[in-house]
């Protein structure tokens, strides 16, 4: 007689989820994200459209940093590789654009290897060091390399047609994104349960234990930077797509200290997480902002020149207590809720 | 019968209580809703919120006088903290959620540019003010209007005037990693090219340098007479400083973006006698003086405070669009306000030269003046007219 709950196979124990109500929720959330464009006004749509760009961008960087324990700061500088690699063959050279998102994924990736390789010995703020420099060294490529690049001109890009369906409206781009989030999502959360995925934990987790164990801790470090920069450039060149225009200014490393902090807050190492966070910073001004209004016009005129700087503040404030009083990020946050919903009344 | 005359009562009554005429979005009998984007915070916020006063002053200016044509402007004003993706969504919510009938501002000179396509869908008539650069008027837009004139052009009067004070000078130049150092590069090349001047040092640095001993250095090795400093605010005052401290007293020449007291101030007295360039009076002269109580009138002490040349600007711009909804009366729609924005001509501001759009162009092409820094009085002083 059963007198648990039990996993009796290893399918069992790597299924994204055995419960039928949360497929039924997953399902309803995803026909809820099909229509929600075609009735969301351009400004939330926009928001969801940027969601969605920084959700892909998120999850790139949670399979380098979340997960394998490799702290970057080029994150910026991928997206920016990614964003010129569709740009430069499909707005300056007509390309096909499903060309141009390949190659926003693959130029990115072997990018990584350029920066990968020399990492491999290094760890925590050296490696994020190492990375942070590889951006600064690609925005000085870009820009020295007009004749190929157009420099710090830029490159006008326009929405895109693949495969005969155009992309030009902003709803068709909203769902092309959201398309490229629910397949990035995907992606990662199927190589986290594979062999590779667990490699990349147990690398995280002690990289002596797991070179014990036989990971190869080099041709797994590598697989976590290509993956990780493959994701990025495609993140990145959405997100060309979504502003129009592809310059290095469009890209500022305040971008790379923004994915940290989605991941942070989010929770680390958790696809969820990376979700949850994505969606956190992006709408966190727009709550501001909100907020700011609630005081009524009065307050903002009160403080003429300074109001701005003052939401700014709130906004950091708010990134800092949520670290303080939710260390385990938004993921914990949920797991709490999830656990009080049904132990209640109990604690535990 | 009797339902027939309550319907016809009511249908009489819905007609009435429509607005007289068919205004765009953002209009009502008693107000005019207008919208711009621009950086409020941070470091850029020096510009931003500049020229985010220099549109209250002429709103504030026309509320006092009545409105126009009896409604009341009001504005809205969204933070892009200088970042393009932040610069796309505040249009959209300025154009779609608070529906806005105009827009004031653009944001700088990379965000205007991002977002030009997207505004050019809408049609929503566009005063761009910041930074006026080729991109956004050529090929020129229904409905954008530059009010400015272009770094390239700004760079050239400011050698070809350096090059005429100083001729057989050894000329240094350092400018910045961007789109705008390729406009001043430009402009240099184009003065180059007529007045064959011989520059010995050039020097390109990344934006977000603060460091500039090197460039200095090479540069008093090079015995530079005079100098073109490239940067904006920061990298200005820092090349200069190195100047002084280097004991180097080269003829050195800025740009309009960092033609601010705030960089007199920060150089100290070695900024006295700085080459500026811009379209716009600067605030020292009777022009400017006006603007100043102009703006004491309308405005509180701390935005008084922290009026500059981007205010002067805003302002300007905002008086276009103005002048243009004054002229379409009770027909206020995007059409209008852009036709008759195409036919501004000679309009007065008092900050800077008649403003006027040329027939097919979407570029008002302001003229230059050649200025040179006052520090006792931590202002310019014009020396070209």
């Amino acid at each position: 007689m059963r007198s648990g709950y039990f996993k009796e196979t290893i399918a069992e124990q790597i299924a994204l989820t055995d419960s039928w109500a949360v497929r039924a929720w997953v399902i309803a959330l995803v026909l809820a994200l099909i229509v929600a464009p075609f009735y969301l006004n351009p400004f939330y749509l926009s928001l969801l459209t940027t969601i969605a760009i920084t959700v892909v961008g998120a999850l790139g960087l949670n399979v380098l940093t979340g997960w394998t324990g490799l702290i970057s700061l080029g994150h910026v500088g991928f997206m920016l590789l990614g964003a010129y690699a569709y740009a430069i063959p499909v707005a300056l050279h007509g390309y096909d654009p499903l060309v141009g998102l390949l190659l926003a994924g693959l130029v990115p990736a072997l990018a990584s290897l350029l920066v990968g390789v020399p990492s491999l010995r290094l760890t925590g703020l050296y490696l994020a060091i190492t990375t942070l420099a590889f951006s600064f060294i690609i925005n000085h490529l870009i820009l020295s390399f007009d004749g190929f690049t157009r420099g710090a001109r830029g490159i006008f890009v326009n929405r895109p047609t693949i495969l005969g369906v155009s992309f030009q409206s902003d709803a068709a781009f909203a769902l092309l994104c959201l398309g490229f989030a629910a397949a990035t999502l995907l992606a990662t959360l199927n190589l986290r349960r594979s062999r590779i995925g667990r490699a990349f934990v147990a690398i995280r987790d002690n990289d002596t234990a797991a070179r014990v164990m036989g990971v190869n801790l080099h041709a797994y470090k590598l697989f976590a930077f290509v993956t990780s920069s493959f994701i990025i450039g495609i993140s990145g060149a959405l997100y060309g797509i979504f502003l129009s225009f592809v310059s290095v200014d469009g890209f500022p490393f305040v971008l790379s200290i923004q994915a940290l902090a989605i991941l942070i807050v989010g929770g680390l190492g958790t696809a969820l997480g990376a979700v949850l966070g994505s969606v956190f910073i992006v709408l966190l001004p727009e709550v501001v902002n909100l907020g700011f209004g609630v005081l009524g016009g009065e307050a903002a005129r009160a403080i003429s020149t300074g109001a701005h700087e003052l939401k700014s503040m709130l906004y950091g404030l708010v990134i800092i207590l949520f670290l303080r009083f939710q260390p385990h990020g938004l993921v914990g946050l949920w797991r709490d809720l999830k656990r009080g919903w049904v132990n209640w009344p109990l604690r535990y | 019968m009797g339902k027939a005359r309550i319907l016809a009562a009511a249908f009489a009554a819905l007609c009435l209580a429509a607005p007289a005429s068919a205004a765009d979005q953002g209009v009502t009998d008693t107000e005019i809703l207008l919208g711009e984007v621009e950086p409020l915070s941070g470091p850029p916020g020096l510009l931003g919120i500049a020229h985010n006063i220099g549109v209250k002053l002429a709103l504030a200016e026309a509320n006092a006088n009545g409105g126009i044509n009896g409604r009341k402007l009001r504005l809205i004003a969204e933070d892009d903290g200088y970042v393009s993706s932040r610069t796309i969504q505040s249009l959209r919510k300025l154009i779609s959620v608070d529906r806005v009938f105009a827009l004031t501002s653009l944001s700088g000179s990379g965000q205007a540019v991002a977002s030009i396509s997207l505004v050019e869908q809408t049609g929503i008539p566009t005063i761009v003010s910041i930074g006026p650069v080729e991109p956004l008027y050529n090929p020129p837009r229904e409905n954008v209007f530059v009010v400015g004139q272009s770094y390239e052009e700004g760079m050239r009067k400011l050698a070809l005037y350096l090059a005429e004070k100083h001729p057989d000078a050894r000329w240094g130049v350092v400018t910045q990693d961007d789109d705008y150092g390729v406009a001043l590069r430009e402009g240099l090349e184009k003065a180059k090219a007529e007045k064959n001047f011989n520059v010995v040092f050039e020097s390109i640095y990344a934006r977000g340098q603060k460091d500039f001993s090197s460039e200095i250095r090479r540069a008093r090795d090079a015995n530079v007479d005079v100098f073109i400093a490239g940067g904006i605010i920061s990298e200005n005052v820092a090349m200069v400083k190195e100047m002084e401290t280097l004991g180097m007293k080269p003829a050195v020449g800025i740009f309009w973006p960092g033609r601010v007291s705030a960089v007199l101030n920060l150089i100290g007295p070695a900024s006295d006698g700085l080459y500026a360039v811009d379209y716009v009076e600067p605030l020292g002269s009777e022009a400017g003086k006006a603007f100043v109580e102009l703006a004491k009138k309308y405005l509180s002490e701390d935005e008084v405070k922290h009026i500059n040349r981007y205010t002067m600007t805003g302002y300007a711009g905002a008086r276009v669009l103005l002048s243009a909804i004054e002229r379409c009366g009770d027909d206020l729609t995007w059409k209008c306000v852009n036709g008759q924005l195409a036919q501004t001509k000679d309009l007065k501001t008092g900050v800077m030269a008649p403003i006027t759009f040329e027939q097919g162009s979407r570029f008002s092409n302001q003229p230059l003046h050649i200025m040179k820094a006052d520090y006792a009085n931590k202002t310019f002083v014009l020396v070209d007219d």
